[in-house]
């Protein structure tokens, strides 16, 4: 074989999935259209946007830097890839106060902000698509959810229910601080010695207002929804 | 060098030369490469005891899970790696165009570019600067630099292959070559579209499963084939042109392997196809390895009488048997609707990137570098005990790795599956699998530091010389396209003084 055959040919069994499956699904995809609704459907009109709120770029940067996305996926997959919805709180919560069963699979939409969808290598720990709204309903229930974070953060074996979590503590993300005047509203409860006390910093603070925003069980449209059509209104 | 015909004799004297001329680029890498493998193989081991004691040095920002471990991953896919694949790739196309490497100034500057790139990037991870993204946390900055230095590198053995003498091209440069132009294809392609292009963020972490794929079975599996071809023809005796089932596990790998690796998306919103081609295409990725796999062990095989005690060889098969082991688990273990659930999230992907990476590659490189040292150096083995545990110590390492990957990441999916499993209980079944990978990766530290020590004695020239008790015929293999073990000694002899 001749080296101008050979690199034809490499050129062309390369390029072609090269093109197929990298550069024409990244240009489509970055060009989505938003999903209308529908007014029978979906009981609304204009497009599907779910909303986010909190720190979402910075504390996403320091959700990268800090490689939770060894051990944590962000990925509610349909049953036909894994059983990720039958788990009563990934998803969304199986028995919500207002709305019911808001579980649904992860969307397109779901990572607007982010540069780089965290879907996560490994579970080691849970999915982490819906802890925002875990923590608040379920974890910290009554209580000031970031507070629940900063603890499970500074200490995640601390919490007597998670005492077998191998999830490393993140001590570097807090601050020891001296007391002035009053203690700051953030500060941990665990003791700090003698008029000082534990304060997150700066990246915990976005981490944790990103943590908080993940809260990925607002209803989906029709169009998107896996269910098929006899099983809806059933649990 | 062009006038060189095949013949031993006329082989030998221009060889040496070509030798001469590849000493210091060629063990720059190696020596390098095997210092990065001992730091990553150091962090593994640190990455991995946290997994199961997670207060391990935690006090640390820099000493966290989260950075410990995407920095063991790059050190090793990046500073050992890759710069094992640069070491043999030069000396490759060096003997096998029969030209001497005339721009080593270049190559070594060009090496300590690469380095310090490499160095930065892991600097970056373990500083808390990290992209986040797997196998691709170097800082922002760093791909550039790789890519260039990568460019000054790779443009001289490109270069050797175009001014060869006429004649048929062996199996093992296609490999190669195949090697060098898609590794700067992937690396630019998954670089430019995350770093540069902003795009959306799930199709991002796509063309990152991709990019990782894409580098084990394109860069790393060809390097490792080709190399692993050149030895047993040297070994065997056996034409380098290749048999048709070579041709075919080489355009196999080709066609299948680009489709690879986003079977890591199964059930995410991005276009329906996709994850199901990268399954399709990690199963029958068995094909290509499964061709060249045979074509290379049945040589040894008949030869294993008189081939046994060789270092270079028994390392090459343990890593072929790698590789058919590897083929076995992906094809098995990537069945979308069905085992692909079980893997998607599970231990097993880290067991595929270490069996991949050390079983395979690593192994087949440590096989060369047993090989070649001798030849490069002028200096015969320091001691054949230190081989033997290197190659000891690795093998047990890799069985509890395989263990761990085939029925811990399995457990650990089934268990993820019963979602009536509360979670803990669920996290609790990854534990004794934690527990095997770290004493895995201490018996792989334990062999690399014996071998970091030889090369780093051999490097020195502080190995045995051509005509001392233990000359390189004892522990070295002949490999120099001839094939007669006395070669290695007139080798030896011509190098009187390099410097």
């Amino acid at each position: 074989m001749s080296f101008r055959t050979f690199i034809l040919i490499l050129a062309a069994s390369f390029g072609a999935p090269w093109l197929a499956i990298i550069v024409i699904p990244f240009f489509k995809m970055r060009a989505l259209t938003p999903i209308a609704l529908n007014q029978k459907a979906d009981g609304a009109t204009g497009i599907f946007f779910p909303k986010r709120t909190g720190r979402v770029a910075d504390g996403a940067r320091v959700y990268a830097e800090n490689g939770c996305y060894l051990c944590h996926t962000q990925a509610v997959r349909p049953t036909y890839a894994g059983h990720d919805m039958h788990r009563s709180d990934w998803g969304g919560l199986k028995d919500d106060a207002d709305r019911g069963d808001t579980r649904r699979e992860t969307c397109a939409d779901d990572f607007f902000g982010e540069k780089f969808a965290q879907i996560g290598v490994a579970r080691t720990g849970p999915d982490l698509s819906n802890i925002g709204r875990r923590v608040e309903t379920v974890y910290a229930a009554g209580g000031d959810p970031s507070a629940w974070l900063y603890a499970h953060l500074f200490n995640p074996r601390d919490l007597p229910q998670l005492w077998q979590s191998t999830c490393p503590p993140h001590k570097f993300l807090f601050e020891k601080c001296e007391i002035k005047g009053n203690p700051s509203a953030d500060a941990l409860k665990v003791p700090a010695g003698n008029n000082r006390e534990w304060v997150p910093d700066a990246d915990a603070k976005a981490l944790v207002s990103y943590l908080l925003a993940l809260k990925k069980d607002q209803k989906a449209p029709a169009a998107l929804n896996f269910a098929p059509k006899s099983a809806e209104g059933n649990p | 060098m062009s006038s060189t015909t095949n013949t031993t004799d006329q082989d030998r004297q221009p060889l040496a030369g070509i030798d001469r001329s590849l000493r210091h680029p060629v063990m720059l890498f190696l020596t390098a490469g095997a210092a990065w493998l001992a730091l990553a193989i150091l962090l593994g081991v640190i990455a991995s005891a946290k997994v199961h004691n997670p207060g391990f040095l935690s006090r640390h920002g820099w000493l966290t899970y989260g950075r410990v471990f995407p920095a063991h991953i790059n050190a090793l896919v990046y500073g050992w790696g890759m710069q094992a694949g640069f070491a043999l790739i030069l000396w490759l196309s060096a003997r096998l165009s029969l030209n001497e490497c005339k721009a080593s100034g270049t190559i070594l500057t060009a090496g300590l570019v690469w380095n310090l790139g490499v160095a930065l990037g892991v600097t970056g991870i373990l500083s808390g600067n990290g992209a986040g993204m797997p196998w691709m946390e170097f800082p922002g900055f760093v791909w550039p630099v790789l890519a260039a230095s990568y460019m000054a590198i790779m443009i001289w053995p490109f270069i050797q292959f175009r001014v060869r003498p006429a004649g048929p091209v062996a199996i093992t440069q296609w490999y190669v070559l195949g090697a060098m132009i898609w590794f700067p294809w992937i690396h630019i392609t998954a670089n430019v579209l995350l770093h540069c292009l902003p795009g959306h963020p799930v199709m991002a972490a796509g063309i990152n499963a991709w990019h990782k794929s894409a580098l084990v079975f394109l860069f790393f599996t060809p390097v490792a084939l080709g190399v692993a071809y050149d030895l047993v023809a040297n070994v065997t005796g056996r034409p380098a042109s290749g048999t048709a089932l070579a041709n075919m596990g080489f355009w196999s790998l080709a066609i299948i392997a680009p489709w690879a690796g986003m079977q890591k998306l199964a059930g995410l919103p991005v276009p329906y196809f996709l994850p199901y081609v990268g399954a399709a295409a990690t199963v029958l990725l068995f094909i290509p390895i499964c061709a060249a796999a045979s074509d290379l062990v049945r040589p040894l095989w008949a030869g294993r009488a008189t081939l046994a005690a060789e270092p270079s060889v028994r390392f090459t098969a343990a890593g072929l048997i790698s590789l058919v082991v590897l083929g076995v688990a992906l094809m098995v273990l990537n069945i979308p609707d069905f085992t692909l659930r079980l893997t998607q999230f599970s231990l097993s992907g880290y067991g595929f990137d270490t069996l991949a990476l050390y079983g395979f590659f690593s192994l087949v490189m440590f096989g060369a570098v047993y090989a070649i040292v001798p030849r490069v150096t002028g200096r015969g083995w320091y001691s054949s005990k230190l081989i033997e545990m290197h190659f000891l110590f690795s093998v047990y390492g890799l069985l509890t790795v395989m263990l761990v990957t085939l029925v811990g990441g399995v457990m650990q999916g089934l268990s993820q599956e019963d979602w009536k499993l509360a979670w803990p209980a669920v996290a609790a079944v990854a534990n004794p699998f934690a527990v095997a990978t770290t004493f895995a990766w201490c018996l792989i530290l334990f062999s690399n530091i014996f071998f970091l020590v030889h090369l780093a004695l051999m490097w020195l020239r502080w190995g045995c010389g051509g005509d001392s008790d233990a000359p390189p015929r004892k522990t070295g293999t002949p490999h120099d396209g001839v094939g007669h073990p006395e070669d290695a000694a007139a080798v030896s002899d011509s190098l009187v003084d390099p410097t």
